[in-house]
């Protein structure tokens, strides 16, 4: 390649709209591809090892499987970009499933409207806590890994005192049907999840937002200097995971048909894990909702492969972290090349 | 060591190249240092220097060439390893442990044990103080935590890390762009002892004048390769240049006597800030359209002061007026509203978001401009990055490009004309050719001086005094976190400014500055 001529003269490189837009694309292209071709490997491997892996229905039963994880995880990228963690949204689920469980079951509501006060309280229940989480880390600045490690512990508590320990059932069949429904032969509950997906890529790409979220990640002191209310963005990312966790508790009790209060165990780190996978750094900044996706779905077809080829539960786990560890290596590299290129 | 003293060849390199993905950052250079001599290495940034101080130190493994060290084939592998063979480098980047004290950072690598491998503090602390004291740091407790330091006892603590072992070679990556001239002076006394001892020096700066004072013999990088080696008695700084450059640089003509009387543009009165010596104040103002200097040396208080102005810290106590009415500044959201913008010394960690594309970074500082009701308009966006890129004469290939893969000007054009695209009526300059190669440098204080042209009232604080002397039309020096005295245009002499900047610190019995 010709080496740039930074001496001849002072002419400007001259670029061209035409030509900026190109690389963007295909940068983004390159980047999140790494992380589809795996993928494609993966399903390849399974079919050629299972008859039963490529049938419509195990893959519908894959993409309900991933729907709870795509939700939490889609709110985790907006707190990881701005270089926070949020340890909560299992323990978080179970919460907002059994307070939303109640309302669902309270006298003297109509059907459709029992359901949509708990789909309400379900997500205002997560809102409140990210709020919270967001308040409590950005304001004080305490490490969004501790105030969250306490949030963990304060939702599950919380659920467990509010059922008395015991679970919540019987709940309309309008509601728990959604759990099973399909619509143009896919699962409703990863519609729901992929339309979550959907907002959540255009407010990252499209929105003065959504651009923060990265720049913050970035350099949170020159975003600062730039004039912008860090505060309000920070606790904002913290709330949106709120809301996403809300809405995952929602699907998961139509999919349980029972809300929980010890449900949610470990879910937290399904979501970190779906995100990392995706390439979004840990330490903020870097990193795409469509990436976010793409890894919850490694996790799932992972985990659904490995049992049709028979594959035990332990060994599952084991791989399952393998996976976790050589993604990030390899996005390691990746941006190793990268940041010595050019 | 035995031999130290007979003058010989330290290091020879030959045909060392060094390719990155589509760049050849170094192409079949030789480079040769002679023990008890100072090599001075020039060229733009850019150039290839970083480049060749990385393979020598054995950051970066070369893809060709051969190295000798004292004659006997040298490959190192890491960093350490070359720390090992006796060759250190003082980074032009202060890689420091910002929560380690003092001490500890300079003796990283061999930290002085007592039994069961705990460090002995007593050891410890007494091998730093001699070491601080070596390169004038007196005032500097070795127990002191790294992070409350300022930009140039850093940059002195890293050359005080050079003199720690025994080194054969010592490389030094622009150690005087932080520096003031008095700490320049005793760094350079501790070079001459260096090489008097025998130990090769390889200098680079973009002080062109330095090389002359200190150094015994020059090579010019110019896009990886090496276009000359020669005495430095045999050239000029402008011969110097244009090998560097391969072309004339256009200096900015000296501003002509401006106007004495101006419509006052910003005035501060009173102003304290955090850390301010008591009873001290800081009072001036700038005119529209006029280039007003800050001068004074490191810990006077001259960022403090226009980081108070603009709201990045709190204003303790003082009032500003923009215009002549009093304004409220509590953030730089409250600056920015009165059209004051803020350049900060430090571009990396205060003013570039280093992964995201220019465009990204042209427009943070006006995203209200660039959306409509929350949703980014990409097309005007791209536009206007398009044009502050071409106006800056930006060197990149795309607006798609990061930051990260600029040289240190380009950077420095991309902060600015974050600033630029907010149309500022009062625009402040923290060091703003810190680290910027010579070509980079004029063109950024043409564009400086046309920006005063249109009205911008601009003040520069700047370590460089040639620089303010060349750019502004007064300057004003601080002194302990107080105005000394101000001087104009007509009246300017570095002596004069120097004698004001230490005016405050000859008064009491006091000698270290309140630093940062």
């Amino acid at each position: 390649m010709p080496k740039q001529p930074s001496t001849d003269t002072t002419a400007p490189a001259t670029p061209t709209p035409t030509q900026s837009l190109l690389p963007k694309g295909l940068q983004q292209l390159v980047r999140d591809s790494g992380i589809a071709i795996a993928l494609l490997l993966l399903v390849i491997i399974f079919s050629a090892l299972s008859p039963l892996f490529l049938t419509p229905g195990n893959i519908s039963n894959i993409f309900t499987q991933i729907a709870i994880n795509v939700c939490l995880a889609v709110g985790m990228t907006f707190v990881i970009l701005i270089g926070g963690i949020d340890l909560s949204v299992g323990s978080l689920t179970a919460l907002c499933a059994v307070v939303a469980g109640t309302v669902l079951k309270l006298d003297g509501l109509s059907v459709g409207a029992a359901i949509l006060l708990a789909i309400l309280t379900s997500i205002a229940v997560g809102v409140v806590c990210g709020l919270i989480n967001g308040t409590i880390s950005s304001l004080w600045g305490v490490p969004s890994f501790i105030v969250t490690l306490g949030m963990l512990n304060i939702a599950r508590g919380g659920a467990l005192q509010w059922t008395d320990a015991r679970s919540i059932y019987e709940f309309p069949d309008a509601f728990n049907e959604f759990g099973t429904s399909s619509l143009f032969g896919m699962p409703a509950l990863f519609l729901v999840a992929l339309a979550l997906v959907i907002v959540a890529w255009i407010v990252l790409t499209r929105t003065v937002f959504g651009r923060l979220i990265y720049a913050i990640g970035n350099n949170e002191e020159a975003v600062r200097l730039a004039g912008h209310n860090l505060l309000a963005y920070k606790i904002l990312a913290f709330t949106i995971c709120g809301a996403s966790v809300g809405v995952a508790a929602v699907l998961y009790m139509t999919r349980l048909t029972v809300a929980s209060p010890i449900l949610g165990i470990g879910f937290e780190l399904n979501a970190i894990a779906a995100v990392i996978i995706g390439g979004t750094s840990l330490s903020g900044g870097r990193g795409s909702i469509i990436g976010t996706l793409l890894g919850a779905c490694i996790i799932g077809v992972l985990a659904n492969g490995l049992v049709l080829i028979g594959v035990g539960d332990f060994i599952r786990q084991m791989i399952t972290g393998g996976v976790i560890i050589l993604a990030v290596i390899l996005d390691t590299y990746r941006l190793r090349s990268m940041r010595r290129g050019g | 060591m035995t031999d130290l003293l007979t003058p010989h060849v330290a290091l020879e390199i030959q045909g060392i190249s060094k390719q990155f993905p589509g760049v050849l950052a170094l192409d079949n250079v030789d480079l040769k240092l002679q023990s008890g001599q100072v090599h001075a290495l020039a060229g733009e940034n850019g150039a290839g220097k970083s480049s060749l101080i990385k393979v020598l130190c054995g950051a970066y493994p070369p893809d060709g060439g051969t190295m000798l060290l004292a004659g006997e084939a040298y490959a190192p592998h890491s960093p350490f390893d070359s720390i090992g063979k006796g060759i250190r480098v003082v980074h032009q980047e202060l890689l420091m442990l910002d929560q380690l004290s003092v001490a500890e950072n300079l003796l990283f690598e061999s930290l002085p044990r007592k039994h069961f491998g705990l460090i002995d503090r007593v050891a410890l602390n007494r091998r730093a103080s001699e070491l601080l004291s070596l390169v004038g740091l007196d005032d500097v407790s070795p127990t002191q935590i790294v992070q409350g330091l300022g930009m140039a006892q850093r940059q002195l603590i890293e050359i005080a890390k050079a003199l720690s072992g025994d080194s054969r070679i010592v490389i030094m990556d622009e150690p005087t762009a932080t520096l003031t001239s008095r700490e320049t002076e005793r760094l350079f006394e501790i070079i001459v002892r260096l090489r008097d001892s025998g130990v090769a020096i390889l200098f680079v700066s973009h002080h062109l004048q330095e090389l002359f004072e200190i150094c015994d013999s020059v090579t010019v990088l110019r896009n990886g390769r090496k276009v000359s080696t020669q005495p430095i008695s045999e050239t000029t700084p402008r011969d110097l240049v244009r090998l560097m450059v391969g072309r004339e640089v256009i200096e900015a003509t000296p501003r002509a006597n401006p106007a004495d009387q101006r419509q006052e543009a910003l005035r501060v009165e009173g102003l304290r800030f955090k850390g301010q010596p008591n009873g001290a104040q800081v009072d001036f103002a700038v005119g529209v359209g006029e280039i007003l200097g800050i001068a004074g040396l490191v810990g006077s208080g001259r960022t403090e002061t226009v980081r108070a102005i603009f709201g990045a810290d709190a204003l303790q106590a003082g009032s500003i007026f923009r215009e002549g009415r009093p304004v409220k500044i509590r953030s730089p959201a409250d600056a920015l509203a009165e059209g004051i913008c803020l350049v900060t010394e430090d571009r990396k960690d205060e003013g570039l978001l280093l992964d995201m594309p220019i465009r990204s970074n042209l427009s943070l500082a006006r995203l209200g401009a660039c959306s409509r009701a929350g949703w980014l308009l990409n097309s005007v966006e791209s536009k206007d990055a398009n044009d502050m890129a071409r106006t800056l004469q930006i060197r990149l290939t795309t607006i798609e490009q990061h930051p990260r893969q600029l040289s240190g000007g380009n950077q420095q054009k991309v902060v600015l004309g974050k600033w630029l695209l907010c149309e500022p009526a009062v625009l402040i300059l923290d060091e703003p050719t810190r680290g910027v190669d010579v070509g980079a440098k004029a063109e950024i204080h043409r564009l400086l001086q046309s920006i005063a042209d249109t009205g911008t009232a601009l003040i520069v604080v700047s370590s460089d005094l040639p620089e303010l002397m060349q750019l502004t039309d007064r300057i004003i020096v601080l002194s302990r976190g107080k105005v000394a005295g101000e001087v104009l245009r007509k009246d300017f002499d570095e002596s004069r400014i120097l004698e004001l900047a230490y005016s405050e610190y000859m008064k009491s019995g006091e000698s270290n500055a309140q630093a940062a």
